[in-house]
């Protein structure tokens, strides 16, 4: 049967289309959908979407819907484990509270980097704050 | 439903596009590309922290800058009424087709039985043509229509 099969050996989505995936973006985000449909490109199309957040040990979810995602922009993609979704060790807190713990774990990060480059630069090393791309930080 | 036919069943609605660089685009879909290159009308252009707007008229945006976009949830559902209706129509042609089809091998098969087993296939010259666009009924009827149907439920 395998051989029949035109995708045998390839690698290829179309096994994950109607199950509850997370998608990990290149910006950081982290999608949690069911995946509809998706072409030679990755494209992706993701219903009942969330954006789900989280700092430290704590997440929250926020509703975003459907989504067409343009496969360039995905690192990575998995199927959810629905029996260990039901036991997460992580909190599950509100909106309006992560999107406060992510603010102030953005400030801190910030702060942190702030100093590091005082420290380089009373050394003698000058970062170009250019060259530095902050999503590898 | 390929992702670019659902964008383009998505024309006229409303959506929110967000480019690479993190600056958002709401707007009015009027047209889009295989590209996806794509047109937006009564546009908020919004910077990527959030703090500063613009309102156009009318934007292009290039495909390759894109990283998602936003789509209300009824073109989903749009897209699956569209699904059940053209699958309805074709079980409707592959009916007739079907009623053809077996009509034309009924007359063929005591014609075939006095040559060989390849004269259903190839069929006498004069018939090549009917023959042929039989054949291609047949294998629609046989594969296509099936194999889209998953492609449609998944």
């Amino acid at each position: 049967m395998d051989d029949l099969n035109p995708l045998a050996g390839t690698a290829h989505l179309l096994e994950e289309v109607d199950k509850k995936l997370m998608v990990l973006l290149r910006d950081g985000r982290t999608l949690i959908g069911y995946l509809r449909s998706v072409d030679q490109f990755a494209n992706l199309v993701l219903q009942r979407t969330i954006e789900r957040i989280h700092v430290g040990n704590q997440y929250g979810d926020i509703p975003r819907g459907v989504f067409i995602i343009r496969g360039e922009n995905v690192v990575l993609l998995g199927e959810i484990d629905r029996d260990k979704e039901q036991k997460l060790p992580l909190k599950e807190i509100s909106v309006d509270e992560i999107l406060d713990a992510q603010r102030r774990e953005q400030e801190q990060r910030q702060e942190k980097h702030r100093l590091v480059s005082k420290a380089l630069k009373e050394r003698g090393l000058a970062v170009n704050a250019d060259i530095i791309n902050e999503d590898f930080c | 439903m390929l992702p670019l036919s659902l964008l383009k069943t998505a024309q006229s609605h409303p959506m929110l596009v967000e480019l690479k660089n993190g600056e958002t685009y709401n707007g009015h879909l009027v047209s889009c590309d295989s590209w996806m290159n794509i047109n937006l009308r009564d546009v908020i252009c919004t910077s990527k922290d959030g703090d500063r707007f613009w309102r156009m008229p009318e934007c292009f945006i290039r495909g390759s800058t894109i990283k998602y976009l936003r789509i209300p949830d009824e073109v989903i559902d749009m897209v699956k009424e569209d699904a059940q209706a053209k699958s309805r129509n074709r079980a409707e042609m592959n009916k007739n087709r079907g009623g053809n089809s077996s009509q034309n091998q009924n007359q063929r098969a005591p014609r075939s039985g006095n040559r060989n087993s390849f004269g259903i296939r190839s069929g006498p010259s004069g018939g090549g043509l009917g023959n042929g666009g039989m054949r291609a009924g047949n294998s629609g009827q046989g594969n296509r229509p099936p194999m889209q149907g998953n492609k449609l439920r998944k």
